[in-house]
């Protein structure tokens, strides 16, 4: 005996009920419980559906589906950082590390003036203002895509929004750079050292509102093969 | 030997000395058949072992989700009856990775042999 369509929706509400939001392991885990119930029918058939699925959900152990939960979001988290890593690489490669080497001089030769404390602040205002615009801007687009499709992916939802992560690590740290602003002008190595970080911090700004989001549909295609279908 | 291996599933089942060897069961399985889906992984270790083993849900989905993310495993899906079902796969790194994980395993069996039946071994 097979089951039948409604009985398979049934089985994706179950998991979301169980606290399993995302779509792609909603459904792995529906297969799973499907293939239980269907090989109980084969030995009891009169076996209602509620009590099989009820069955086969028992047999995750007492945390049900948590574990999985669980390892699916840090194994998606570590697909995720190697699309970030592989992104940041090509700054560093011909001809990007031209903008890169741009980019530093810009910020190397601001803090080597005698406005580093107020050029500091300004550029640290300007990243953080673009970067918070931008994840209320994909933040929005995610909300769209969602009620378009019903459906939520993990690595989508950390595409639109992990990227907001950043921007609260990112705005947290303002103060320190006043303090740090203020003692270290005039230092050769702390004008390199903030040179540096400014670099960067816009690098993995840049990527994570810009170009990973822009990217998504290739990603997310390339992560899901149930994607598309 | 097919009494010692008979031996030490019984002693892993028992105590869920299993757990470490999860991975390579998975791995040994794959590299087998091609390509199989969760449901069929538990199946098919409970009928090789007549049911000595039974690899448990709550631990096989959290071992290929993080097979996957090591990029030893790839995934296919497919539409089957009224469901989309999700194959595993063996990439060429975890092709590599299961003959070395056999061997520690292996190696492992042979230590505890000594360990706990010095005649056998």
């Amino acid at each position: 005996m097979k089951l039948t369509e409604s009985q398979i929706q049934d089985l994706y509400a179950f998991t979301r009920k169980h606290f399993v939001e995302h779509y792609d392991l909603q459904t792995e885990l529906v297969d799973h419980l499907a293939n239980d119930i269907e090989t109980m029918w084969q030995d009891k058939p009169k076996l209602s559906f509620e009590d099989a699925r009820d069955k086969a959900f028992k047999k995750f152990g007492i945390f049900g589906f948590m574990e999985a939960i669980e390892q699916k979001s840090k194994a998606m988290n570590k697909r995720y950082m190697r699309y970030f890593w592989s992104e940041l690489k090509l700054w560093f490669r011909v001809p990007q590390i031209l903008a890169t080497l741009s980019l530093f001089c810009v910020f190397y030769l601001s803090f080597s003036s005698s406005y580093m404390g107020v050029l500091s602040v300004v550029f640290y205002v300007v990243i953080a203002i673009w970067s918070i615009y931008k994840s209320i801007q994909l933040n929005r687009h995610f909300r769209g895509r969602k009620e378009k499709s019903n459906k939520k992916w993990l690595l989508e939802e950390m595409i639109y929004k992990q990227a907001g992560g950043t921007t609260l690590l990112f705005m947290s740290q303002i103060y320190t750079v006043f303090i740090i602003s203020d003692n270290f002008s005039g230092n050769a190595l702390a004008i390199l050292f903030f040179a540096i970080i400014f670099t960067l911090l816009t690098l993995f700004n840049y990527i994570s509102f810009e170009l990973i989001p822009n990217k998504a549909e290739d990603l997310l295609n390339e992560t899901y093969p149930e994607f598309s279908l | 030997m097919h009494k010692k291996i008979m031996y030490i599933c019984v002693v892993m089942s028992n105590s869920k000395l299993y757990k470490g060897s999860l991975n390579t069961i998975i791995l040994k399985l794959l590299n087998e058949q091609d390509k199989m889906y969760g449901y069929e992984i538990t199946q098919k270790v409970k009928e090789l072992t007549k049911g000595e083993l039974k690899i448990t849900e709550g631990a096989l989905y959290p071992a290929l989700h993080k097979l996957e993310a090591q990029g030893l495993l790839d995934v296919e899906v497919a539409k089957v009856d009224n469901r989309l079902r999700k194959y595993y796969k063996l990439t060429e790194n975890g092709t590599k990775e299961t003959a070395n994980k056999l061997e520690e395993l292996a190696e492992y069996i042979k230590t505890m042999q000594t360990l706990v039946n010095p005649k056998l071994a």
